[in-house]
């Protein structure tokens, strides 16, 4: 049984009509053809786990865990079904209520003990094996034994998702103010570094800074800002995520900036929810709403701008360009007109959609770690349609998904971020080859 | 002889005579499929004729299966309506009903299909005297089994067909077709390029004596204010296009086939048809390139060998002439589903009263 | 019975044991289909990856007399693939590989599995496409298609997927493996791919369909018409229809549906208009552009409020988004609903609009109306709320407007099929004979009784004994003879 902390509602559930729309843009679905791996099924599971007819342990748990959370279902769905919030609901339940088998625990621990620290993450990221890496930082050194013994499989997969970084890219640091390039500013934005992104891809940071001074916006970046939560908050681990939550807000809302830009499909997912999260809580209620309210993703900033008209002039970049969805960006923020509208304002760019561009790519958070064979045949599968469309350059605006679909093209082409992109553009530079 | 007048009339036939019995409409395919052995006594639908209803607004008509279908064509073409049906032997005064139990199609099968896709309802009278109906009288009904599809092709052997609902469409307002010499593997690549152009033939038909020389037959419909264009549009792909209006009585004639002649219908892949025909014996050849359904002229010996050249190439022949008196395979090696054939003939008519001998040897 | 061991044993032998699911919170999921109301949990779940597999399924089920039910997407919408008690379902879905694609020949040959939509996915390449286009055909697969007969908003001009299957390849309720139809469709003695396709799943399982495609039209011209009154656009139907013209599609939706369909897809339907028009025209360019400018002459003749005609491929695929989404999309505005899928002849369409609006206000519920008026498929949308306790009402309302439909001289069924919504039904259109005729039919298929029973024909079990048998209203109206 559900307990009484916001189970989900029966309304969310009775949105659900059966008409089975989601079944092909669900990537379980499309793996497996099992009906439980569908979002319809998952509802029904939900459903009947609400009216207490099954159980939590077992078959429940085992497919909500399957769920990537990308979204897909949502935006196929013609009637309106907010599988988000459903999940939302559900996945804390199961982390409060049903008992992980050891190795899960201690796997799942790790990762929430890595990946929302930069700090720990910078030190991963040193040259060397992942798990001499793991070593180093001191809060998990004590856990890598027994993970190396039980979950081989997943270290792999964390090991072979993870680029080598060059030192000083992942212990690069940004300007806290970038003024807007000559003069005459449209406005003031705080960014969001994110963590993974800021260690892994601090280059597409950098470039966000400067596209964003180039179009005519001051870029403040707060030096304490920590984790937004969103991997905590997608896997249902609702308490540090909230906590996670209040400490980005309390950063960002004493900034008077116009708008909180992110770069990551993901942390901008998580910190539009943040009014949803905290609605219950009278304390936090309408500053998490205020906030929520400010947050941007950096397209929706750089659209809104190129309607007033663009500031900043454009090289042309001769190249065939693939746009890959990101699914925190495309189905749960429903950014997807917007990115395409900044790419296409580089001139010479042939941009391309990709077939089954609503099939998630596989990374999905964390999925790739948990779930590493699924990852990969999603990862797989993504690499081939890309391949398809025969781009010189593949873009999309997340992190997971740029590493996941970095290590499944094997570095057959350049893969950006689209403000590097742009960025290349706007200065009028080689485009870079990562 | 029975000769009923209405379904009361029909169903008292059937229950008031015992023993085998043969279904004769117009008697246009009496020679086709297999012989119909001895039987005690025949059946004749022809009084079963006339409009029931005719519905202008629905595009749907009801009729008696006797009907001839040339003269319900002339009750529709006030209404500029017609069945989309031009089988060669509708000119002999084939039956409504005959024409659905022996699954037959003319040229413009290729946009229209045959009977099958025409019925959309039916009523029938089994063996045992049991009148029923399937579908109904509208072009979109799911309803329950469409039996009428268990009786197109069944040559009178699993019951009477009383009565049939046809959909109707319009009469086009121009019906236009080029012609042009050619041999037939020359006809198939004029085809292909008819097929992948924008020109939406009703009919692609080839006709000749050997495959070397013929004449490929490609019919539009439409209207009268764009027809002239499309046909200029034509053109180019048919070098040497004349206008072949007058051209289907020859058709028709290869279909029917004359005296001494066997005529085999068959189907293989359209693009497996020429290949096909040349490896037959045959005196005349029409070739659906579109369908891959074609008829070819035969000696009767020669009959057993193009069963087995045609199922070679995965495809379906039935006999559709048989010279008198001459003893000729009417079926080709017999289809997978033989036995589910059966179990329905066993359910429907168990006694075996109906149309004995026209699936022989099979059943 | 509950399925014995042995059964449970010879089904794990042959298949991957993990292909057969039997922890009764897995094969809950697969409880329904598209018809919620109706909900029946299997014994067990079979998930095969090959048409061998099938065959050697159903054989397991022919010797242990195992009553099975195959199961495609399971969108149906009338309990077609409603579990049996004490069986097993078999799920196609896995069986999903496009086998072949002919473009010289114009078919392909694709598994029952394969989603509708990606066979003209795989094919667009080549300038051809799948003609039939159920509203579902993204997710809907080609083999409930067959099962159903499945139609779709083109089906007016280019028919229904019996016309389009030339052959399938179908493993029998004894398990053995023949194949209906041939390479040209010509079928060698009766049609019996054609008696199978629509059979709802009773008379076998498909595993291989070879389906004719057709050359995508030169011309395609789309038109979305708002009119003041369901009548008005009743009246632009007929007089299309009687102008000789054949269009492509025409569909017709009221105010209820328009407002669901444009709060869920924004594809620019006018909110508040009492009745839409989609009329679709296609063919030859010459063809279609003269034709295009008389329907919209009609149009404006019946006074059209709006008209707005598709500039661009977007444009025309946003109309159709808008009257695809339009059922489930009612789940908007509203908890719960039934959908009817009766056919009436096309000219007493406004007759029975009429009579719907009626019966729906005396019923005190909703009505949506969403229907391919071309040729008289309505598929009308009963809006209740379960919670209210509305159901029973809602059902009564929906049985009520299917029966009307038959009394209009019409069917129950359009494309949804009878399944086991409509079974109990069926004697309102037909006469005990009739339906001991297909009972026939059906017994010589499968004697044993197990392929998907319960469906389509009327059982004492669902239904209760037949009552009297209530003349045909076209048998009292002369049309039609009964004895």
């Amino acid at each position: 049984m559900f307990d009484a902390h916001r189970p989900p509602a029966r309304e969310l559930l009775s949105d659900c009509v059966h008409c089975g729309f989601c079944l092909p843009t669900c990537p379980t679905y499309r793996l497996w053809g099992e009906e439980m791996d569908s979002p319809r099924g998952r509802i029904l599971l939900m459903d009947l786990a609400e009216k207490g007819e099954i159980p939590l342990e077992g078959a429940f748990t085992e497919h909500i865990d399957n769920c990537l959370g990308c979204m897909a279902c949502v935006t196929a769905c013609p009637s309106g079904v907010q599988y988000d919030r459903l999940l939302e609901a559900v996945r804390p339940q199961i982390e409060r209520n049903v008992p992980r088998p050891r190795g899960e625990q201690l796997f799942r621990g790790a990762i929430f003990a890595l990946f929302p620290y930069k700090r720990r993450l910078r030190l991963a990221a040193l040259p060397g094996a992942l798990y001499q890496r793991l070593r180093r930082a001191p809060s998990v050194a004590k856990l890598v034994s027994t993970i190396t013994a039980t979950l081989p499989a997943r270290l792999a997969a964390v090991e072979s998702l993870l680029p080598p970084v060059a030192v000083r890219e992942a212990f690069a640091r940004l300007p806290r103010v970038t003024p807007a390039v000559g003069g005459n500013r449209r406005g003031r934005v705080a960014l969001l570094t994110g963590c993974v992104q800021d260690v892994f891809f601090h280059r597409v940071n950098a470039a966000t800074v400067r596209v964003l001074a180039a179009e005519g916006f001051d870029v403040v970046v707060p030096r304490d800002q920590q984790c937004c939560g969103a991997l905590e908050l997608h896997s249902g681990r609702e308490a540090p995520a909230l906590v996670r939550a209040k400490r980005t807000i309390e950063t960002f809302e004493v900034l008077g900036v116009d708008a909180i830009v992110t770069n990551v499909a993901g942390c901008g997912s998580s910190m539009k929810e943040y009014g949803h999260l905290l609605a219950d809580d009278p304390e936090w209620a309408e500053r998490a709403a205020r906030f929520s309210r400010s947050v941007r993703d950096v397209h929706e900033v750089l659209a809104d701008a190129l309607a007033e008209g663009p500031r900043a002039p454009r090289h042309p970049v001769r190249a065939r360009v693939a746009y890959h969805d990101a699914c925190h960006l495309g189905h749960a923020q429903k950014v997807r007109a917007q990115p395409r509208a900044v790419l296409a304002s580089i001139p010479g760019v042939e941009l391309v959609d990709l077939p089954e561009a609503e099939l998630c790519c596989g990374s999905a958070g964390i999925y790739n770690l948990l779930h590493p064979e699924a990852a990969a045949e999603l990862g797989e599968r993504k690499a081939a349609n890309v391949r398809s469309t025969q781009p010189d350059v593949v873009v999309t605006a997340n992190p997971g998904c740029l590493l996941q679909i970095g290590k499944h093209l094997r570095g057959e082409r350049p893969l950006l971020h689209p403000v590097q992109l742009l960025d290349a553009s706007i200065r009028g530079v080689p485009v870079p080859q990562h | 002889m029975l000769h009923p007048t209405d379904l009361k009339e029909l169903r008292d036939a059937v229950l008031d005579s015992s023993g085998t019995l043969g279904i004769a409409g117009a008697g246009t395919a009496a020679d086709w499929a297999g012989p119909l052995g001895p039987v005690d006594a025949v059946l004749d639908t022809t009084g079963l004729a006339g409009i029931v209803v005719h519905n202008p607004g629905d595009m749907t008509v009801a009729v008696r299966a006797g009907t001839p279908l040339r003269q319900l064509q002339e009750e529709l073409a006030p209404h500029h309506q017609r069945v989309s049906l031009d089988a060669a032997r509708v000119a002999e005064g084939a039956t409504v009903g005959g024409l659905v139990a022996t699954g037959d199609a003319g040229p413009c099968g290729l946009a229209f299909g045959s009977m099958r896709d025409l019925v959309i309802g039916v009523t029938l009278v089994l063996a045992d005297g049991t009148v029923a109906r399937s579908g109904g009288h509208v072009i979109k009904n799911v309803a329950g089994y469409d039996l009428a599809k268990l009786l197109h092709g069944s040559y009178g052997t699993l019951a009477v067909i009383a009565e049939v609902v046809l959909r109707l469409h319009p009469v086009p307002e121009r019906e236009a077709t080029l012609a042009v010499s050619c041999s037939l593997t020359e006809a198939a690549e004029l085809a292909r390029a008819v097929l992948a152009g924008p020109h939406e033939a009703v009919a692609l038909e080839w006709l000749g004596t050997t495959p070397d020389a013929g004449t490929l037959l490609v019919r539009l419909n439409g209207t009268a204010a764009a027809m002239d264009a499309r046909l200029d549009r034509l053109r180019p792909v048919l070098p040497g296009a004349v206008d072949g209006d007058d051209r289907w009585a020859e058709h028709a004639a290869i279909v029917r086939g004359g005296p001494g002649d066997a005529v085999l219908r068959i189907g293989v892949r359209p693009s497996k048809l020429p290949g096909v025909l040349t490896a037959l014996p045959a005196r005349a050849i029409t070739a659906g390139l579109g369908t891959g359904i074609a008829t070819v002229v035969l000696d009767a010996q020669d009959v057993a060998a193009a069963h087995e050249t045609v199922a070679a190439a995965g495809g379906t022949s039935v006999l559709r002439r048989r010279p008198a008196g001459a003893s000729v395979s009417a079926w080709g090696p017999p289809p997978s589903a033989l036995k589910v054939l059966r179990a329905v003939k066993q359910s429907l008519d168990p006694a075996g009263r109906l149309g004995p001998g026209r699936f022989d040897p099979w059943m | 019975m509950p399925l014995d061991g042995a059964a449970r044993r010879a089904f794990e032998a042959v298949l991957d044991p993990q292909d057969v699911l039997s922890d009764p919170v897995r094969c809950r999921v697969y409880e329904c289909d598209g018809l919620t109301g109706h909900r029946v949990v299997p014994e067990l779940v079979l998930l095969p990856r090959t048409a061998e597999q099938v065959a050697a399924a159903v054989r397991v089920c022919a010797e242990h007399e195992v009553p099975f039910v195959a199961r495609g997407a399971g969108t149906g919408l009338s309990g077609g693939a409603l579990p049996v008690a004490d069986g097993v379902v078999i799920g196609l879905n896995r069986l999903n590989r496009i086998l072949e694609v002919d473009p010289v020949d114009r078919r392909a040959v694709v598994e029952p599995g394969v989603t509708n939509l990606d066979v003209t996915r795989a094919v667009a390449q080549y300038g051809l496409y799948y003609a039939p286009d159920p509203s579902s055909q993204q997710v809907c697969t080609i083999g409930g298609n067959v099962a159903e007969n499945s139609g779709g908003a083109h089906c007016l001009k280019y028919g229904f997927t019996t016309n389009h299957v030339l052959a399938v390849e179908v493993v029998l309720p004894d398990g053995s493996t023949v194949t209906l139809g041939s390479d040209t469709g010509e079928q060698q003695g009766p049609d019996l791919r054609g008696l199978f396709l629509g059979s709802e799943g009773t008379l076998g399982i498909v595993t291989k369909v070879t389906v004719r495609l057709l050359r995508t039209p030169e011309t395609v011209r789309t038109l979305l018409a708002d009119f003041p009154s369901v009548a008005a656009a009743g009246e632009v139907v007929s007089d299309v229809v009687a102008a000789g013209i054949v269009p492509a599609a025409v569909e017709m939706m009221d105010a209820l549906a328009i407002e669901a369909a444009e709060e869920a897809v924004h594809a620019g339907y006018t909110i508040g208009t009492p009745a839409a028009l989609v009329v679709e025209l296609d063919g030859p360019a010459e063809e279609c552009g003269s034709t295009f400018e008389q329907v919209r002459r009609i149009c404006e003749a019946h006074g059209c409020t709006r008209l707005h005609i598709a500039g661009s491929a977007e444009e025309r695929a946003a109309i159709w988004r808008g009257r695809k989404a339009a059922f489930a999309a009612v789940g908007r505005i509203s908890p719960d609903y039934f959908v009817q899928d009766g056919v009436v002849p096309r000219t007493r369409l406004a007759e029975t609009l009429d009579r719907i609006a009626a019966m729906s206000r005396s019923a005190g519920l909703r009505v949506a109306n969403v229907f391919h008026a071309g040729d008289g498929n309505l598929h009308p949308l009963v809006l209740y709320d379960g919670a209210a306790g509305e159901t029973a009402r809602a059902e009564e309302l929906t049985s009520a407007i299917a029966e009307l439909c038959v009394e209009m001289g019409g069917s129950l069924s359009g494309e949804h099929g009878i399944g086991t919504d409509k079974a109990c039904s069926m004697p309102k259109m037909f006469s005990r004979d009739d339906l001991a005729v297909m009972a026939r039919v059906r017994d010589a298929w499968d004697p044993q009784g197990i392929c998907n029973p319960g469906k389509v024909l009327p059982t004492p079990r669902l239904c209760g004994e037949p009552g009297k048998y209530r003349p045909h209203p076209l048998e009292e109206a002369g049309v039609i003879e009964r004895l």
